[in-house]
């Protein structure tokens, strides 16, 4: 069943417009207004200017264009709504009936449009870890703090690039573009989880590539959908395909709404989150409760001497809690081999977003605020680790400079599952 | 385009217009947003979410709107007394979460509690399903810093909650911002309960879920919560969290009980009893903590869940004595259904607070005035069988038109008189509350006045 689209120039989904009841339950849910307090930067506010352009035909003028530019697309209104008010398609179609006039700027495009290619991404982020080596860039949220300078694995394309099976694994794990230069040991960690447990693994490698959700996110759709049509080609067949970007696991979820396909459909419904995946299947479950403390040998001596279970205070992505509704997942993988604990924040955004930080640093900044005094008040002055799955969100809180001082490491879920499998002797076993 | 943004609040009102908005941050900024209004004689309207339903918060007539929602700090918790200093912008389950680990939480829980701030409370007045057992938001501040219509900073109250000579503290509270703005509260703060049961009782008829609430206070028993559903509402709040309500019955009705373990032990078999009784087809206690969340997130839920159904609402708020709810709530049916609308009925039953809630789709011709006939019938049935305007929600633009129907004209120039010993030049959110003085010029969506109306 499709709506019909508004009769303004944005030609947004009328029904999905029309849902909103203006409540306001949504106000506090939403970083933006939570760090200015101003209707203009909610959820509400938005969907109130949105209405008056479609609706009573009025022209958006720059106060209005930056009511929608603020809005970091999180989607905790959409979490939220009691309505329902399918939020996320109402900002994605804004900001792409407006892409053209309201272009972003230069330097992200020409940042977004190299994504294109893995390979120079993994030679130009080992360049930049030189400089960062040398002292010579300013440190800021939007890369790592270190850029590795040894990349991951996947420029061999597939071929012996994974462990388990091979290029004939049981499942694909969605590689994409910048995680396998800034955090390939993110990607190396689910491999060796899943090889613990048995499982055949292919990494998807450079063919496949980008998953344009920054593009996307930046109202660049026709970029989006080209790299979307891209992936789905180069990923045929039936093999789950998991992910380990929360951000990029979205994407892919939504390639049925974005290219409208039922090719497109059919690959979204082979997407998982790497955590959900994994919860729900019986080897790794088999594999995490082997290393639970209530069973088998004591875990937690290693060679005799008391190894603690790490504290981890764990963030929810936006991508992964909103948008993906699959947090669950990761505290059921990380339950039995850490303490958990939960922030207060009902998983208000950190302000991340993608490229939202660098083209928004102000709001991007407060929003980080938040989350961080959230962390040190679960944290409570103990030594915990601080576990983000999404690229984006744990380079954003990496570098905070008070989480440094607090000693709180940001770290992948699955790092942290991988590290007790290791420790258990279990990541040795190779096919 | 964006000062339309504050032109509205949660209410029907459309038409509102904003001067200026203002978002002070501190005492002074608030003092300083007044004097300059006041000195070019310019109105000032106190706003915090925008949450409210009686159209408090909505501009008339482009004044100087003084947004408090950047007053947000929670300036100190003192657990041992009991008490905590709150800038007006706190979002009101803020402060009970930030309370977590102190055995302590504020007890006033609108069913906005996760947007509304609890500045808003205090000049509302604000109720809840809590408030059954705890008392409305007045018993729950002890001081409050205000900025007066001139400018002037005072403090009403103390931290004893002690009032020396009249307790203007009293009179301040549930001021709906006509009396000045609330820069600092301290608010009261209540201990956790040692024991916490939730159950949720279905009824195949409205009326026998009312008539078990009076048997249940007619019995001793005072809950801490007694809140009915119908069937409408559950069906529209169940896809969204879960509860695991039953859908198949006419009205949901949710009592909480809630202190030591023993006493919260009988009183569950005691309400189960008078239940069934009462022909409650389920009885069912929530297992855990987070069925019962998800039980109060449901009910809380209500008002924003509409659009399943139509895209507006117009929420009334009016209190009857709870031995007529039956009688009222059929009436209530009565009233909509001539008039061809639909009707959700979620309320606080313990209270005999009702919150009969009209959707509609606005965009359907006539369908505005059928909605404000069916709304002000419903005023007349409640004030007529004993009840009053408002519970919670407060007059604001709203309800004023019906000032006449509870008041006197000599009570209502005593109001008039003790609003103008705050606000000698009618300058602090003029056109609510009393029927009196100015009008607001642009509203729309709130009929005409009644004939005969105290002007």
């Amino acid at each position: 069943m499709t709506s019909p689209t508004t009769p303004g120039p944005l030609g947004l989904d009328d029904h999905g417009l029309a849902a909103c009841v203006q409540c306001g339950l949504c106000l506090p849910h939403c970083p933006t207004y939570r760090v200015t307090g101003d209707e203009r930067r909610s959820p509400r506010g938005r969907i109130a200017l949105m209405r008056a352009v479609e609706w009573e035909g009025a022209v958006p003028d720059d106060e209005w264009h930056e009511a929608m530019d603020t809005c970091v697309g999180c989607l905790g209104c959409e979490t939220a709504c009691p309505s329902a008010v399918p939020y996320g398609r109402l900002i994605s179609g804004t900001r792409e009936a407006v892409a053209a006039e309201r272009r972003p700027p230069l330097h992200l495009r020409v940042g977004l449009r190299l994504l294109s290619w893995p390979g120079l991404v993994r030679w130009g982020s080992r360049a930049i870890g030189v400089v960062q080596r040398l002292g010579l860039l300013r440190r800021t949220g939007v890369l790592p703090a270190r850029i590795p300078l040894r990349a991951g694995r996947s420029r061999t394309d597939g071929k012996g690039a994974s462990r388990g099976d091979g290029a004939t694994g049981e499942v694909v794990l969605f590689t994409g573009c910048v995680m396998d230069a800034w955090q390939p040991e993110v990607h190396t960690a689910v491999v060796d989880v899943l090889d613990a447990a048995g499982i055949g693994v292919e990494r998807s490698g450079d063919r496949v590539g980008c998953c344009g959700a920054l593009h996307e996110h930046a109202g660049l759709v026709d970029d989006a959908r080209a790299h979307a049509r891209r992936v789905v080609a180069a990923m045929a067949g039936d093999r789950p395909v998991l992910v380990d970007s929360a951000g990029c696991g979205a994407a892919l979820k939504h390639y049925g709404d974005l290219l409208g396909t039922d090719e497109a459909r059919a690959f979204a419904a082979r997407v998982h989150d790497v955590h959900e995946w994994c919860a729900a299947d019986g080897r790794v479950q088999g594999l995490l409760a082997g290393l639970a403390p209530s069973s088998g040998p004591d875990p937690s001596t290693e060679g005799g001497v008391p190894v603690a279970r790490p504290t981890v205070v764990v963030q929810d992505p936006c991508h992964l809690r909103h948008a993906q509704g699959c947090h669950g997942s990761v505290r059921t993988l990380l339950a039995p081999v850490a303490d958990v604990r939960e922030l207060d924040d009902e998983g208000l955004c950190c302000g991340a977003g993608g490229a939202y930080q660098l083209l928004q640093p102000e709001i991007a900044g407060a929003a980080r605020d938040r989350k961080v005094a959230a962390v040190h008040r679960a944290a409570r002055g103990d030594e915990v680790t601080l576990a983000s799955a999404n690229p984006g969100c744990s380079t954003h809180l990496a570098a905070d400079r008070s989480l440094a001082e607090a000693g709180v490491g940001v770290r992948h879920p699955m790092e942290l599952v991988a590290d007790a499998v290791r420790r258990s002797g279990n990541g040795t076993r190779r096919a | 385009m964006a000062l339309g943004l504050y032109s509205r609040d949660g209410s029907v009102t459309r038409g509102g217009r904003a001067g200026v908005v203002c978002f002070p941050e501190t005492t002074d900024e608030v003092a300083a947003c007044v004097r300059i209004a006041v000195a070019h004689g310019r109105a000032f309207v106190p706003r915090g979410a925008g949450t409210g339903l009686a159209g408090g918060a909505v501009p008339c007539d482009d004044p100087v709107v003084v947004a408090t929602t950047r007053m947000d700090r929670i300036h100190e918790v003192d657990v041992e007394r009991r008490f905590a200093w709150v800038g007006p912008g706190v979002v009101n389950l803020d402060l009970t979460r930030h309370l977590t680990g102190t055995g302590l939480h504020f007890a006033p829980d609108p069913s906005s509690q996760q947007s509304c701030t609890i500045g808003g409370n205090v000049a509302n007045n604000s109720g809840g399903p809590h408030c059954l057992q705890d008392g409305v938001t007045s018993a729950h501040v002890l001081a409050v810093e205000v900025v007066l219509p001139d400018g002037e900073v005072v403090v009403l109250g103390d931290e004893e909650g002690r009032a020396v000579g009249y307790d203007l503290r009293g009179a301040f509270v549930g001021g709906e911002g006509t009396l000045g703005i609330a820069t600092r509260i301290c608010v009261r703060l209540c201990e956790d309960p040692p024991e916490v049961a939730t159950l949720l009782l279905g009824f195949a008829r409205v009326e026998d879920a009312a008539a078990t609430v009076s048997a249940v206070i007619a019995d001793g028993i005072v809950p801490a919560a007694l809140e009915i559903m119908d069937q409408r509402v559950v069906e529209a709040v169940e896809p969204f969290v879960h509860a695991g309500y039953p859908t198949d019955a006419a009205a949901v009705l949710i009592v909480e009980l809630d202190g030591l373990p023993a006493g919260v032990a009988a009183e569950v078999e005691r309400i189960t009893a008078i239940g069934h009784d009462h022909g409650a087809g389920t009885v069912r206690v929530a297992a855990d903590e987070d069925e019962r969340a998800r039980i109060w997130k449901g009910r809380k839920s209500a008002f924003g869940a509409i659009a399943v159904i139509k895209p507006d609402y117009y929420l009334n708020d009016t209190v009857i004595p709870r031995t007529r709810l039956a009688e009222v709530l059929a009436k209530v049916y009565e009233v909509v259904d001539e008039r061809d609308l639909i009707v959700m009925n979620v309320f606080h039953a313990g209270d005999g607070n009702l919150h009969p809630l009209i959707v509609y789709d606005a965009r359907e011709p006539g369908v505005m005035e059928r909605v404000l006939e069916a709304g002000e019938e419903i005023v007349r049935i409640s004030v007529e069988a004993g009840g009053v305007l408002s519970g919670e929600h407060g007059i604001g633009l709203e309800k004023k038109r019906f000032m006449h129907l509870q008041f006197t004209d000599a009570d209502l120039v005593a109001q008039d008189r003790l609003r103008r010993a705050f606000d000698l030049h009618g300058l602090a959110n003029p056109a609510k509350v009393l029927p009196t003085g100015a009008s607001c010029g642009h509203v729309t969506s709130l009929g005409r006045p009644p004939e005969g109306m105290w002007v």
